[in-house]
C-alpha cells in the first residue's frame, strides 16, 4: 500500500469515530497546553527578571559581600554560612588602590530595611549609605533624579528617593517631594532593648522610574544617604558591599579581578558578577522549567494511556477489518502502519491544538500578573519593581519539543495494539464476532 | 494441464480448549487451471477450513498445501500477504468495508496491491459494470442489496487478476432468485474469462452446477465427481 494510502486509510478510520477520536485527542491538547502554558510563562518571567536584572545590575561591575553568596553581609541575606568576616567602607578604598588596573573605582555600600510611617500604614524602604558622586559614575542611567538635583558633595541631611518611595500608589500622591523632609525608621536590632532610630532629611531629589532591581544598584524603593551619614547613623563602618567598577565587561577581565578580590580578602569575600548571577537564574529556571514540564507531562501520560485505551477497543471493533485487509493481502507492517499513523494524526491534531490553547493560556495568566506590583526583600536588601509584565515566550525549541512529545507520546502509546493488530491472524480475524 | 492448488496429505488439528479437533485428515486435492470446482459438505464436514488453507490464510498441521507449486507452510507471514494478492475471496457474509463505497471496496484490494490511483479506479469501474453495478458504485454497502453486496465482493476478488477464485458459500445469505444471478455470473466469468473457481457449498443444487464436484464429510474426503 503507498503511503498516501495508509494515510488516507488511518484518517477515514479516524472521520468515522469524530467523538472518539476527538475526545482522545483532548487528552493530548490538555496535556500538551499545559506544557506550553507553564513553560512560555516561565521563560517570560525569566527573561522579565533577567531584563529587570539587566537593568539593575550594570554587567561591568562585581558586587563583593562578606561571604557566602548575595547580600551575607551585616544583616545577613541568602546564602553563605556567617563566617565572621566583614567587609568595612575602607576596604573599598583599600580595593580601589591596591588591586588590578582593570579596576576603574570601587564604593562601598551601608544597606539596612527602613521604614516610612504614612498615616495608618507602612512602607519598607532600603537605607543605603553611599558615595553619591560615584554612586552616579557606575550607575550613569538608574542614579538619575527626576526631580531636583543629585548633589556630588552632599549636605550631611541630603536624602535621595526612589521614584516608588516618593509616588508608592501611582496617582501622584506623593509620600514625599523634593524639599520636603522625611522621617525614616530603622529599628536597631543590636541596642539593648531593641529600638526604632529615627534618620531626619531633606529630600533633594526623586530618581526617575527604574522598573528592574539588582543587587546593588539603584531602586524605585530606595532612599540614599551620604556614606559618612550612614557610618554614624548606624554607628558603623562595616558595609554590606562594596561595588567595584571595571574598565570593561569582557570575561578575562570579570575573571581576573574577581580572583585578585577573592585573593585579597583570603577567600572570605564573595565576588559576584552579573554574568554569574544571570547564570545562576537561568539555571534555577531550567530546573523550575523542568520541574512543571514534568508536572504537566503527566497529563499528557495519562492521555497517553487514553490513546492505548481507545486503541485497543478500536482493535477489537475492526478485528474483522483486519482480518478482511490481511486476506486481500494487506501485509503486517502495512497494518501496523495504519494504527500508528491514526496515532500520529491524533498526537500531530492534539499537538498542534494544544500548543495553540497553550499560548493563549499563558498570555490569559499573563495578563492576569501583569500590573501587579512586586516587591521583594532580601535579607536587608529590598528591591521593588514599579510594574512586572510578563510576556510569555514560545521559544521554537519549546513548540517543536511540544510537537514532538504530542506525537511521541500517541505513538509510544499505540505501538502495543498497534503490534497486536499486525499480528492477528487472518482466519482468526475473520471469524471475529 | 498444470495443478493450480494441490493438497497432499494435508491434516489441519486445532485445539478445543485442551481437546484436540482434526477438522482435516489426509486430504488429497488437484485444481487445474480454468477448473470450476465445488467443495461439498455439511456443517463441520472440514470444506471451510480446507478453503481456508488453498487460500494461504492458514498453514496446515501436516502435509503440503502447494499454490503453484509453492508450499504454503514454508512461507513467511510477508510472502503469504504476497501469494494472497493473488487469490481472489469471496465470503458467504460478503466482508465489504461499510465506510467505504461500493468502488472504493474494490480500489482497495488494488491499493494493497500498490496500484496507481488513477488505474485502480479506471478497472474498479470496469469491474463494477461487469458485475452489472456500474449505476450503483457510489453507494456504501448499508445501502446495497445482499445480492449487490456480494457482486461487489466479487468484483473485488477479480481486481488483482487472480490466479483463481474461492467463494466461501457466496450465495449463502442471498435470498434463491439472487443467488441464482450470482451463479450465473460466476459460471460466466469462469467460462468466458477463464477464471479458476473453487465453491464452498453445502448445496446440493449449486454443487451441480460446477465442472466438478468434491464431497467431504468429518474431514475427509468421501467422493469426487465431474458434472
Amino acid at each position: 500500500m503507498r503511503s498516501q494510502d495508509v494515510l488516507s486509510y488511518s484518517f477515514g478510520a479516524i472521520r468515522l469515530r469524530k467523538l472518539r477520536a476527538g475526545l482522545t485527542t483532548l487528552g493530548v491538547v490538555i496535556g500538551i497546553a499545559a506544557i506550553v502554558a507553564l513553560l512560555s510563562i516561565t521563560q517570560g518571567l525569566q527573561d522579565t527578571i533577567t531584563r529587570q536584572l539587566e537593568t539593575g545590575f550594570a554587567a561591568d561591575t562585581l558586587i563583593v559581600t562578606s561571604g557566602g553568596g548575595l547580600g551575607a553581609g551585616a544583616g545577613g541575606g541568602f546564602g553563605g554560612a556567617d563566617s565572621g568576616f566583614k567587609l568595612f567602607v575602607d576596604d573599598a578604598l583599600a580595593i580601589n588602590e591596591t588591586l588590578s588596573p582593570d579596576i576603574e573605582t570601587s564604593i562601598a555600600l551601608i544597606q539596612k530595611v527602613g521604614y516610612i510611617q504614612s498615616g495608618e500604614r507602612t512602607r519598607t524602604v532600603t537605607l543605603t549609605g553611599v558615595d553619591f558622586a560615584k554612586y552616579a559614575d557606575i550607575y550613569g542611567s538608574t542614579f538619575v533624579a527626576e526631580s531636583g538635583n543629585i548633589p556630588s558633595t552632599p549636605e550631611n541631611d541630603v536624602i535621595v528617593v526612589g521614584k516608588r518611595v516618593s509616588d508608592p500608589w501611582k496617582n501622584e500622591t506623593l509620600l514625599c517631594n523634593v524639599n520636603e523632609t522625611v522621617e525614616i525608621l530603622w529599628l536597631n536590632a543590636s541596642a539593648r532593648p531593641p529600638r526604632n532610630e529615627t534618620y531626619t532629611g531633606n529630600v533633594t531629589a526623586v530618581l526617575k522610574e527604574i522598573g528592574g532591581f539588582g543587587i546593588g544598584g539603584p531602586s524605585d524603593s530606595g532612599i540614599y544617604i551620604p556614606i559618612s551619614q550612614a557610618e554614624s547613623f548606624f554607628e558603623t563602618d562595616e558595609c554590606t558591599m562594596i561595588i567595584v567598577k571595571l574598565k570593561n565587561s569582557d570575561k578575562a577581565t570579570i575573571d581576573s579581578v574577581s580572583e585578585a578580590i577573592t585573593n585579597y580578602f583570603e577567600d572570605q569575600a564573595s565576588v559576584i558578577s552579573a554574568t554569574a548571577v544571570l547564570n545562576i537564574l537561568s539555571s534555577i529556571f531550567s530546573i523550575i522549567q523542568l520541574f512543571l514540564a514534568g508536572i504537566a507531562a503527566i497529563s499528557l501520560l495519562v492521555a497517553g494511556i487514553g490513546i492505548m485505551n481507545i486503541m485497543i477497543v478500536s482493535l477489537m471493533e475492526r478485528t474483522r477489518e483486519i482480518g478482511i485487509l490481511k486476506a486481500l493481502g494487506m501485509k503486517n507492517r502495512t497494518v501496523l502502519l495504519i494504527f500508528l499513523c491514526e496515532s500520529v494524526i491524533i498526537g500531530l491534531m492534539g499537538a498542534v491544538i494544544g500548543i495553540g490553547l497553550g499560548w493563549v493560556l499563558a498570555n490569559v495568566v499573563a495578563m492576569a500578573l501583569t500590573g501587579e506590583n512586586a516587591s521583594v526583600v532580601m535579607g536587608n536588601q529590598t528591591a521593588a519593581t514599579g510594574r512586572m509584565t510578563i510576556t510569555p515566550v514560545l521559544t521554537p525549541t519549546v513548540f517543536l519539543g511540544a510537537l514532538a512529545f504530542g506525537v511521541g507520546v500517541s505513538v509510544i502509546f499505540a505501538l502495543y495494539p498497534a503490534w497486536r493488530a499486525s499480528k492477528l491472524k487472518p482466519v482468526e480475524a475473520l471469524r471475529y464476532e | 494441464m498444470t495443478a493450480i492448488v494441490e493438497a497432499v496429505n494435508l491434516k489441519k488439528t486445532y485445539m478445543l480448549g485442551k481437546i484436540p479437533v482434526e477438522a482435516l485428515r489426509d486430504v488429497n486435492l488437484k485444481v487445474e487451471n480454468g477448473d470450476f470446482l465445488s467443495i461439498l459438505g455439511p456443517s463441520g464436514s472440514g470444506k471451510s477450513t480446507l478453503l481456508n488453507l488453498i487460500g494461504a490464510l492458514d498453514k496446515p498441521t501436516n502435509g503440503k498445501m502447494l499454490i503453484e507449486g509453492v508450499d504454503v507452510s514454508t512461507l513467511n507471514d510477508s510472502q503469504l500477504a504476497d501469494l494472497r494478492r493473488k487469490i481472489g475471496f469471496v465470503f458467504q457474509f460478503f466482508n465489504l468495508i461499510p465506510r467505504f463505497t461500493a468502488r472504493e471496496n474494490v480500489e482497495l484490494s488494488m491499493s494493497i496491491a500498490h496500484m496507481s490511483k488513477a488505474e485502480r479506479r479506471k478497472r474498479a469501474e470496469s469491474l463494477l459494470e461487469t458485475v452489472g453495478l456500474k449505476e450503483r458504485m457510489n453507494h456504501k454497502p448499508a445501502e446495497l442489496s445482499g445480492g449487490e453486496q456480494q457482486r461487489v465482493a466479487i468484483a473485488r476478488a477479480l481486481a488483482n487478476n487472480p490466479k483463481f477464485l474461492l467463494m466461501d458459500e457466496p450465495t449463502g445469505n442471498i435470498d434463491s432468485k439472487t443467488a441464482n444471478e450470482i451463479m450465473v455470473l460466476i459460471k460466466r466469468l469462469n467460462e468466458e474469462k477463464g477464471v479458476t473457481m473453487i465453491m464452498v457449498t453445502h448445496d446440493q443444487r449449486l454443487a451441480g452446477e460446477t465442472k466438478k464436484t468434491v464431497q467431504m464429510s468429518d474431514g475427509v474426503i468421501t467422493g469426487e465427481a465431474v458434472n
